[in-house]
């Protein structure tokens, strides 16, 4: 993957135009996606999405520890994205996309997280987020869960935030943590003692928690699911992140170009068009991964 | 094939993890019966009969009736693994015992591993407690046995849970309670072994004055193990191990980490049913409950305060005293500093079986046969113990072992059961055949393979003797002296070479490591090692060859050490002598022969280096040792005297110390981390104090400051009378520590010290027929000499540390042994011979006072004041060390001579006692 | 703690001492690679890339005979039991790429593929112990499916020594006791050492069992590695139609 020949570009181009991409999908069709759950058994939950060549792993671990002074109800939530040098040598592209992918990964890894931060958690306040952070608290104001979620991007072909975002909603449906009773300390200002339940875990309550849909514009057209090839050469790309209801629960436009106020209108509401698609699949995916699991048990 | 175990964990830090573990199911796990067409039979133990009864035995039931199963009645018991992994969380000892049961090749016992096995695992259901799944796992494995096994045989699941047994019926799997099983086979003695279940109602009227109506709360619970984490995490409570007062059973002190000082628990109610050595955790009491801390009220029966007993005869045997606090002196003595407490939590019990006899009580009049007992242990720390036995009658007057069960809070004894006969702890039974099988047999000699040997010099040239204790048959020092043509000597240490014959990992190995030392009693010694390898094969007996160890010195005139080498050897010895044989000789000086020479040099060399030590500070004590002469035929002590010490004694010991010195030299340098090493600290500034008092009670100005000050100090203490100096002595020797065994790895140079021979670093080397430490150092030399490899347990640090301390532990309940021992002959003794003798006033109470017999080497108290009347009339001055009577001029002070009358009685029926009283 | 049951002989997991834990081999994960392979060894499970022989980065480092083969090792957030976040320049990471690049560069025919660079990277998913060797086994694999020229196949394995029994493929419980440690890398066919650490102590005596069990191990880990290659080959066969 050295660059791409004049020719490679207006061939792409000229596709997209077509709505026949170089794969022959058309613009806002998703690459095949398999989904596996429970990858990583010593996470409390684990899934690894694979979107053509693109195949990320997410892990979600929930560690205890003390709510945030500015919202004692709610536990806390972290996210971040690795790059694995294992997808290394796509980033060292050269050309205007140097600044964007960034050498060793570093640059891209941190404004994945960002993304994926505002998408499904919502602003500082905790309001709107995707996933609900007030059933992760034990005690008020002193016992809470602090669940981090890990992204690892094993190899990269485009569309890393789409396939992260439904990694991440594929773990915390395979999420279980330990039920716990509270052994409060004899005087009130302790921290309470907490006694964990190898049996009864908590399942997080996935309908709600959003996709990501990313639609990358080039030329005049957009089209869903970039290759890394493709998204060499657009001009502008927004990910939008919806929820089961249709609601818009974050939004991202990068990239260099403009985009009038009514391009971003109409690409939204493609991408809630798609993104109803991409959810029913996804839930089709996980409940059959649920009832495989309830199988072997 | 493979399964994925994984549960939640919380490290200390109260952090979550989850825990993932693989678990591997294998095809290749046997039954162990041997008569199994299917299996394996290589490794089957149980019987070889299809028709025998096999039991599969469950937790429970090996947790409490360990007892019973270690009955050699009870036969073809299959021990599955899940029931051998809960048994190691819950006691550690009884699944020690469990382990022997199951490696002792006479035994049937066999380990089956049904966690692993692919048709015996359990996979957990949700909302099934580990107990529940643990119980269904033995159902299904007793199910896969009967299977396995076809129909002639008959699989038996034993055990007392009432749900078990119903679902394994209801299975199809036989079930029987221990009771009916035991029933079944018809022997009464097998019955008494088993534990009844604190279920079943025992009427108590037998025992206790209460009506079961009147059963009442008597101990308040214990905190439950969650509350008792919490309250130590935030210091409401405070973990400690209980000691319990010798003096005063119902005193005792918690020494915790979290708190400075230690916590007195007084009264049985505040112990709330926790034993002596017991880890607890304990609450202090609001500050209004706060008493001065002297030991109060005794409410109990018999138990005075100390009893006659033998004066520790050197710095190495000074028992030390438990309880800080000496139970004296009228005078007000200041708030306690010991905060008291209670006992809130057991954290973990120390129960073990203990020794004693039952109190007497009328036989039952009921033909039931089973009766209730208290159980009176020798140990005063230890409360009565309620038993049920159906052979009241056997056990009313003799020495008995009882364990203990349980302890509930409406009881107010423990309730226990009875075992068998062990004394101390001390292992007393035979060898068994796994470790005779280790001997070489007799008759044994020299063979050419032994001279063959490179690392070992012939020295049956030279003119090698020994000396030692009249009657001594176990000799593993032998010595011999040549004088070089340059005017030194060569003196050679000879040391019986045990390491040759008992092989690291051995049976016989493994049993001398458990035994630690051989323990002597008077009229009889309980071996470390067969008789076989201690008298004969090891033992430098004269007149045969023998193989040894060797030290050899090349020393000037003036002892002074100019080279040293060691090597393993082959010696003849020339003569065997006894101490006064060996004086007699170098008194007489009209004999010269080389022998008589040979020991004269020795013996000359000796004074000098003896001198030496003392010059550099050995401390030189008083070491009254007791010898009884006994009757052959009746064995009752005939005489009892003191032990002389002689010249020739010293001379002995002079040149074990310096071969022990010299060894421990050696394998420091090439182990500096894995040495056994033997070390005395020097006794602190508490630990002095009532020496100093008494000292400075008689005008006596000791200095304290060193080894060497205090051994000149001493040396000056001398009066008119002629015992003085030997009576400070003796009370010099109460305040020294306890010298032990250590590994050189745990502590820094410095601290190698052993006060008592102003000796910078020693070992034990010269006795390694009767003490294990000697073996082990016989290794590290060996090794140190590239004679032979390592044994890799030296590798391991804490291992080594491990067995340091049980060398420690062994060699103090040796010498208690000896004592008892010899404590009870001197009260045989005196049983038909009450004497009158002058003793010595050696402590003031505010009761009376402690005196030594120096006819006997005893001590003990001496009333002057019966114990049941309240306030006395004497006072005591605790400066000038003086009790004297209120209003008049009769008094008593410390170091003055009385005249007392001893003579044995017996408050309790075969409690008999040696009791002092005074000649007025 | 009982390493080795003494009255049953199985270990930890159920196990005998000269058990190898379950082994799982997978070519072809990282689709944009030029090779790729995910390797488990029990719980733990490594996801190796291999991409060149391609033209060299950094001109400065270019060797005119010979390529340069590199090599990065990195281990997961979630890969341990506690998540830590772990700097991607750490020691130990440096050291274990080292080692890594070393043992494969001893293999490779990098004679045949001069100015051109070899990128390896292996990043752990999970580590239960022994994971330096299933690193090393997913690197080989790797290298097949990259198919760059190699000797042979190296393949290596652990064993250790605890209650006095060599154990073989020890996982992290058994890792963690803090007994020796021994790592062996061999050359399948030659039976040639490449890789050899150990940490603690240990007689010679001794050694030499526990390195001969580690040996066996790789051997029987380059047989399996053997029949993953054979089986995707025949895969690949059939997609071409032969």
């Amino acid at each position: 993957m050295v660059g791409l020949s004049l020719g490679e570009k207006q061939f792409i181009h000229g596709g997209i135009a077509q709505d026949l991409r170089t794969d022959g999908r058309k613009r806002l069709h998703y690459r095949p996606i398999s989904i596996e759950t429970g990858v990583i058994p010593q996470a409390n939950g684990s899934a690894r999405v694979r979107l053509g060549a693109t195949d990320v792993i997410v892990s979600i671990k929930a560690e205890l520890g003390k709510p945030s002074s500015l919202q004692p109800d709610k536990g806390k939530v972290a996210i971040f994205v690795d790059c694995s040098s294992t997808a290394a040598p796509m980033f060292e592209l050269s050309g205007k996309w140097k600044m964007v992918l960034g050498r060793g990964g570093e640059e891209l890894s941190s404004e994945l997280s960002v993304a994926l931060q505002r998408c499904l958690l919502g602003g500082k306040s905790g309001a709107g987020a995707g996933i609900d952070p007030s059933s992760l608290v034990i005690v008020e104001g002193k016992l809470c869960w602090d669940l981090y979620i890990d992204g690892l991007v094993v190899s990269s072909d485009g569309n890393l935030l789409d396939a992260l975002g439904a990694a991440i909603k594929v773990a915390l449906s395979n999420t279980g943590i330990p039920k716990v009773t509270v052994i409060l300390g004899p005087s009130p200002n302790d921290q309470p003692d907490v006694d964990l339940s190898d049996e009864e875990f908590l399942q997080f309550d996935t309908t709600g928690v959003p996709v990501i849909v990313t639609l990358t514009k080039v030329g005049r057209h957009y089209i869903a699911d970039a290759t890394l090839e493709e998204e060499s050469q657009m001009s502008s790309a927004m990910s939008v992140s919806l929820n089961r209801h249709g609601h818009i629960c974050g939004l991202t436009k990068r990239g260099g170009a403009g985009l009038d106020p009514s391009v971003v209108l109409d690409m939204i509401s493609v991408a809630q068009h798609v993104g109803e698609q991409l959810m029913s699949m996804l839930d089709s995916e996980i409940a059959a991964a649920e009832a495989a699991a309830v199988q072997e048990q | 094939m493979l399964q994925s175990k994984s549960f939640a964990k919380k490290t200390k830090q109260g952090r979550v993890i989850k825990v993932v573990r693989e678990h591997y199911l294998r095809d290749d796990i046997y039954c162990g019966a041997t008569f199994c067409k299917v299996c394996d039979t290589s490794a089957a133990r149980l019987s070889a009969s299809a028709s025998a009864t096999i039991l599969i035995v469950d937790t429970n039931v090996v947790l409490n009736q360990i007892d019973l199963l270690e009955n050699p009645k009870i036969d073809d018991v299959v021990v599955l693994s899940v029931v051998l992994e809960e048994v190691r969380h819950k006691n550690l000892s009884v699944y020690n015992r469990v382990k022997a049961l199951c490696t002792n090749p006479l035994r049937k016992f066999f380990v089956f591993s049904n966690e692993h096995h692919r048709d015996t695992y359990v996979k957990d259901m949700i909302g099934e407690s580990p107990n529940d799944r643990n119980d269904r796992a033995i159902r299904v494995a007793a199910r896969w046995y009967q299977i396995h096994l076809g129909e002639s045989t008959q699989i038996l699941l034993i055990t007392n849970d009432r749900e078990n047994k119903k679902r394994a019926t209801e299975e199809g799997i036989s079930a029987e309670t221990v009771e009916s099983y035991v029933k079944s086979l018809g022997k009464p003695d097998l019955l008494d072994l088993v534990v009844l279940s604190s279920s079943v109602d025992v009427p108590m009227e037998d025992v206790e004055d209460l009506r079961p109506s009147k059963k009442k709360i008597i101990y308040s619970e214990h905190k439950p193990m969650s509350e008792v984490t919490s309250g130590l995490l935030h210091g409401i409570y405070h973990q400690g191990k209980l000691r319990v007062n010798r003096y005063n059973p119902f005193e005792a002190y918690v020494g915790s980490e979290s708190i400075s000082e230690e916590i007195v628990i007084c009264g049985r109610a505040n112990m709330n049913r926790a034993f002596h050595g017991d880890i607890v955790a304990v609450e202090l009491l609001p500050q209004d409950q706060w008493r001065d801390g002297k030991s109060l009220i005794i409410d109990d029966d018999d138990d005075d305060e100390e009893e006659v007993h033998l004066v520790p005869n050197s710095a190495d045997d000074v028992p030390r005293f438990e309880n800080p606090v000496q139970p004296t002196s009228g005078s007000s003595p200041p708030v306690s500093s010991h905060p008291p407490g209670r006992v809130v939590g057991i954290i973990k019990r120390n129960w073990h079986s203990y020794c004693g006899s039952l109190d007497p009580m009328p036989m039952p009049a009921g033909n039931a046969g089973v009766a209730h007992a208290l159980f009176a242990s020798k140990d005063r720390r230890i409360p009565k113990i309620r038993i049920q036995t159906r052979q009241l009658g056997n056990l009313l007057d003799k020495r008995i072992i009882v364990a203990v069960d349980s302890w509930d809070c409406l009881s107010r004894y423990p309730s226990g059961h009875y075992v068998l006969l062990i004394e101390n702890d001390i292992n007393s039974r035979p060898f068994s055949s796994q470790v005779l099988a280790c001997l070489p047999p007799l008759p044994w000699s020299l063979s050419l393979e032994d001279l063959a040997n490179s690392n070992r010099e012939d020295l049956r040239h030279l003119r090698v003797f020994s000396v030692d204790p009249p009657g001594c048959r176990d000799i593993d020092d032998a010595l011999h002296c040549k004088p070089l043509g340059n005017g030194n000597f060569e003196v050679g240490v000879h040391i019986a070479d045990v390491t040759n014959f008992v092989l690291p990992g051995t049976p016989l190995d493994e049993e001398a490591s458990q035994r630690g030392t051989s323990v002597y009693l008077v009229e009889r010694r309980i071996d470390m090692l067969p008789k076989s390898l201690t008298e004969d094969i090891c033992s430098l007996c004269s007149d045969v060859e023998r193989l040894s160890f060797s030290v050899i010195w090349e020393l000037t005139p003036d002892a002074n050490i100019v080279s040293t080498r060691y090597t393993k050897s082959a010696i003849k010895s020339c003569a065997a002598l006894s101490y006064v044989e060996a004086q007699a000789r170098m008194d007489d000086s009209r004999l010269m022969d080389p022998l008589t020479t040979d020991l004269r040099n020795l013996n000359s060399l000796a004074k000098i280096m003896r001198l030496r030590r003392i010059k550099r500070g050995a401390l030189t004590l008083a070491s009254p040792e007791v010898k009884f002469q006994i009757d052959t035929e009746t064995h009752d002590p005939l005489d009892i005297g003191m032990y002389q010490i002689r010249e020739a004694n010293q001379m002995i010991e002079e040149f074990m110390l310096a071969a022990n010195i010299s060894v421990a030299e050696k394998i420091l340098k090439h182990f500096s981390l894995c040495s056994l090493l033997r070390r005395h600290p020097s006794p602190t500034k508490e630990m002095l104090e009532p020496l100093l008092r008494t000292a400075a009670a008689v005008g006596l100005d000791l200095d304290v400051s060193s080894s060497k000050a205090l051994a000149d100090s001493l040396d000056r203490a001398v009066g008119d009378d002629p015992y003085f100096n030997k009576l400070i002595r003796i009370l010099a020797t109460r305040c020294m520590t306890q010298a032990i065994y250590f590994s050189s790895g745990d502590l820094s140079p410095s601290e190698f010290s052993h006060y008592g021979l102003a000796a910078p670093i020693y070992t034990h080397f010269t006795s390694p027929i009767r003490r294990y430490a000697d073996v082990i150092v016989h290794r590290l030399l060996a090794a140190a000499l590239g004679i032979s490899r390592l044994p890799p347990i030296f590798m391991d640090g804490p291992q080594l540390t491990s067995i340091a301390d049980n060398l420690n532990y062994r060699h103090r309940n040796a010498q208690m042994a000896s004592r008892a021992s010899v404590e009870l002959h001197t009260v045989i003794f005196f049983r038909n011979r009450p004497t009158d003798t002058e003793a010595r006033i050696l402590k003031i109470k505010s009761n009376g006072f402690i005196v030594f017999v120096p006819k006997f080497g005893i001590e003990g108290p001496v009333y002057l004041v019966a114990k049941d009347k309240g306030s006395s009339d004497w006072v005591v001055d605790e400066a000038h060390q003086k009790v004297t009577k209120a209003g008049t001029k009769i008094t008593y002070g410390i170091l003055q001579t009385v005249r007392i009358h001893m003579e044995v009685v017996e408050p309790q029926p075969n409690r008999p006692k040696l009791q002092l009283t005074l000649i007025i | 703690m009982e390493y080795v049951d003494s009255l049953t002989g199985f270990r930890l997991d159920g196990r005998r001492p000269n058990d190898m834990r379950q082994i799982r081999g997978e070519i072809g994960v990282v689709a944009k690679a030029d090779g790729s392979a995910l390797f488990e060894m029990g719980n733990t499970k490594v996801i190796a890339a291999v991409y060149g022989p391609r033209e060299v980065q950094n001109k400065g480092q270019q060797i005119n005979n010979q390529a340069l083969v590199r090599c990065e090792y990195s281990m997961a957030n979630f890969s341990t039991g506690d998540r830590t976040r772990r700097p991607k320049g750490d020691r130990r990471s440096t050291e274990i790429s080292l080692v890594i690049r070393q043992t494969m560069e001893a293999c490779i025919l990098v004679h045949l593929m001069p100015r051109s660079q070899i990128d390896i990277f292996v990043q752990v998913l999970q580590a239960d112990g022994g994971t330096r060797s299933a690193c090393i086994n997913a690197a080989t694999l790797a290298l097949a499916d990259a198919g760059i020229p190699m000797r042979d196949l190296v393949t290596s394995c652990s064993a250790g020594y605890l209650s006095s029994t060599p154990l073989l493929d020890l996982n992290y419980v058994e890792d963690s006791a803090g007994g020796p440690d021994v790592t062996v890398g061999i050359l399948a066919k030659t039976d040639k050492v490449t890789l050899l650490q150990m940490d603690s102590k240990l007689p010679i005596d001794i050694f030499e069992n526990v390195m001969q069990l580690a040996i066996e191990g790789c051997k029987a880990i380059a047989q399996y590695i053997r029949e993953v290659l054979l089986e995707n080959t025949k895969l690949l066969e059939s997609r071409k139609g032969l």
